[in-house]
């Protein structure tokens, strides 16, 4: 058995040279498509690995504690709702820490200011422990730093504040500037302060660059009246895989009235994964066009064969063998194309994933309100090219079972006298 | 005969007209009775305002003095907001929040922003020149609102830089007493409503001890106002209207 599959192999890698250039023209663009679809993965995977990070950073850490209420309404960041448990914030964050597989536990308050400013109306105060969050993330997720360009972040309980460097620009503010601001407390006051600015920030992000005043936590949950209150728990576990088993947990340890999101439920997130089956159909569409130019080539051998194919079925060749040697035929042809595109595909994403993409001036500014870097990179990776070749391979070679079966159904004698 | 008839039913008609004509007033005579009722020479009182937002209700306590048009002074007195003042001199709002001991001047954007989280915006609390300066009006109809029978104004801003281009008043019949308003943006959407709950006579004039008034934009909320030991034209110091007040 295995001696007759090797020899069918043989006569099909032999048939296959007998027309080098329609064996080149098939290797060149089944090789194209793979290459189309190993480049492209890799943007799509950089790009979304690239939301994720900034999603995880910024926004959910890999689970995201706030109170229904908040939750309802979070595009106003309204600081009336914080989390509200039996335990204070401080005991609480103590307890969810001594849960296994969580790294750190952030709290966090965010919410919007109106500066006297004419220039720059709106901000955003962004009220963190600085030196936390500097120990458990790379807040510039580009050059993997704290992301401070100048001057020091805000010390606790300060009248202090760190601004982005877009924001400086814009507004012609420097360390040592003053910024007043009006902000709305948890009972609805107007509460009117301004931070003196002691350092300036480069996230490469442009909703902190433009938008975000950072401030300390302590001397925002003064402000805002939420004594030691926090309007949010940000959840950093050793590993992503750990997040679900965390968020079981907290499930368990807190009440209704808090809301837990996976990182992985922030509705970018979702919508990108959501769109990856949709560019899967793509490429298999990318694919199935190259696989036409085989499909044809094939029914052009079987029909130029077809005096051959009589003659073997004479000779007493299966039916079942006749197909093995023409599908072989078709595989090689694919296995070929798609070895030479992920061999080019693999080496050019290799190449590209050391040059950062700068989405700003590629995009001019219009990627602005999506939450990712203005840098990214490709993502190079060993799957992605084997899930590439093994794509080609299969997508290909599905397409030209229909050719290979038609050798099947030629009457030996019938085609002997053509 | 029949054209003394016809004389007769003329002459009726037109004793009929002029009488309805002497009981309807026209709209620029019903705006003057609304702004001769809330206009004082001095007034000062204590008050608070209930803000419920989604389900939560602050309220906020305050002792307020007015001056003519121009002069207003607002002291917080509830725990949160102690020590917070307003000053309203010459048309330019002031600030002193304890929280920076300092004054700031509400100006621009600013007055666009709601105060002290109610859906009364500051621009609203520092526009008291009179309706009928301001607006053009024209009756549109009558309509019985909270069982009282009420003319229903249509306002037309005289100038385009009015915060509100256009209104919709519901004023009674009986005292022409402002039972009722909306507040509209150019585009004709409907930005605020507001309602009269309670009046009382105070020397002389019908003046609203509660009322509520709701910023459309601010999905449920609502802020109500209840004032208290109303005192209209009694004198004043000058002091209280001073930026030395607003930062002692």
């Amino acid at each position: 058995m295995v001696n007759s599959t090797t020899a069918l192999l043989v006569i099909a890698w032999r048939n296959i040279w007998r027309n080098t250039r329609r064996t080149v023209l098939c290797v060149i663009a089944v090789g194209i498509a793979v290459f189309f679809i190993i480049l492209m993965r890799s943007w799509m995977d950089g790009m979304f690995n690239g939301i994720e990070d900034v999603v995880r950073t910024y926004d959910t850490g890999h689970v995201s504690v706030v109170s229904k209420q908040y939750n309802e309404d979070q595009e106003y960041y309204p600081v009336q709702f914080p989390v509200e448990e039996e335990e204070s914030a401080n005991v609480l964050i103590n307890k969810i820490e001594n849960i296994k597989g969580v790294k750190a536990v952030l709290p966090r308050i965010t919410s919007y200011a109106t500066l006297f400013d004419s220039t720059k109306k709106h901000a955003l105060v962004w009220g963190v422990d600085i030196n936390k969050e500097s120990s458990i993330n790379h807040l510039n997720l580009t050059e993997k730093t704290n992301g401070l360009i100048d001057g020091r972040f805000a010390e606790d309980d300060k009248n202090e504040c760190a601004i982005g460097i877009t924001m400086a620009q814009k507004n012609g503010f420097k360390i040592g500037d003053q910024i007043p601001m009006k902000m709305v407390s948890a009972q609805f006051s107007d509460k009117y302060w301004s931070p003196v600015i002691t350092g300036i920030y480069k996230f490469d992000y442009s909703r902190f660059d433009e938008d975000t005043i950072i401030v300390p936590i302590k001397r925002l949950q003064k402000i805002l009246g939420l004594n030691d209150a926090t309007q949010q728990l940000v959840i950093f576990a050793d590993r992503t895989s750990h997040s679900t088993v965390i968020r079981n947990e907290l499930t368990n340890l807190l009440s209704d009235n808090s809301h837990i999101t996976e990182w992985n439920e922030n509705y970018w997130v979702a919508m990108f994964q959501s769109m990856t089956g949709i560019y899967l159909i793509i490429f298999a569409v990318f694919q199935i066009v190259a696989g036409f130019l085989i499909i044809n080539t094939m029914f052009m051998i079987v029909h130029e064969r077809i005096k051959e194919i009589g003659m073997m079925g004479a000779l007493g060749f299966k039916r079942s063998e006749i197909v093995i040697v023409f599908f072989l035929e078709a595989l090689i042809l694919s296995m070929l194309g798609a070895a030479a595109g992920a061999i080019v595909g693999g080496t050019g994403s290799l190449i590209w994933s050391l040059y950062p993409i700068d989405m700003n001036s590629l995009t001019g500014g219009a990627m602005k309100d999506f939450p990712i870097s203005g840098t990214f990179y490709l993502d190079f990776s060993v799957a992605t090219i084997i899930e590439g070749f093994l794509f080609g391979v299969i997508i290909t070679g599905l397409c030209t079972l229909v050719p290979s079966l038609k050798s099947a159904f030629i009457q030996p004698v019938e085609a002997l006298r053509r | 005969m029949k054209k003394m008839k016809a004389v007769i039913i003329f002459a009726l008609a037109l004793f009929v007209t002029s009488i309805i004509a002497q009981d309807t007033p026209d709209a620029a005579t019903i705006l003057d009775h609304i702004d001769k009722n809330e206009r004082f020479n001095t007034i000062e009182y204590t008050g608070e305002f209930t803000v419920e937002y989604k389900g939560k209700t602050f309220v906020k306590k305050f002792k307020a003095y007015g001056k003519g048009n121009d002069d207003s002074f607002i002291e917080f007195t509830n725990s949160e907001d102690r020590g917070t003042k307003y000053l309203k001199k010459a048309g330019r709002l002031y600030v002193y929040s304890p929280d920076t001991e300092q004054v700031m001047l509400i100006s621009g954007h600013m007055l666009k922003e709601s105060m002290m989280g109610s859906d009364m915006s500051y621009e609203d609390t520092i526009e008291n020149e009179k309706l009928s300066k301001r607006y053009n009006a024209v009756i549109s109809g009558s309509e019985i609102i909270e069982k009282r029978e009420c003319y229903v104004l249509d306002l037309t801003a005289k100038k385009k830089t009015e915060s509100y281009p256009k209104q919709k008043l519901w004023v009674a019949k009986d005292n022409k007493e402002l039972i009722k308003y909306e507040l509209f943006a150019l585009s004709g959407a409907k930005l605020k409503e507001y309602k009269l709950i309670r009046s009382e006579k105070i020397a002389g004039k019908n003046f609203p001890v509660e009322s509520q008034l709701k910023d459309l934009l601010r999905k449920g909320s609502r802020t109500v106002f209840k004032l208290d030991n109303v005192v209209i034209d009694k004198p004043i110091s000058a002091s209280i209207f001073s930026m030395r007040n607003l930062e002692r």
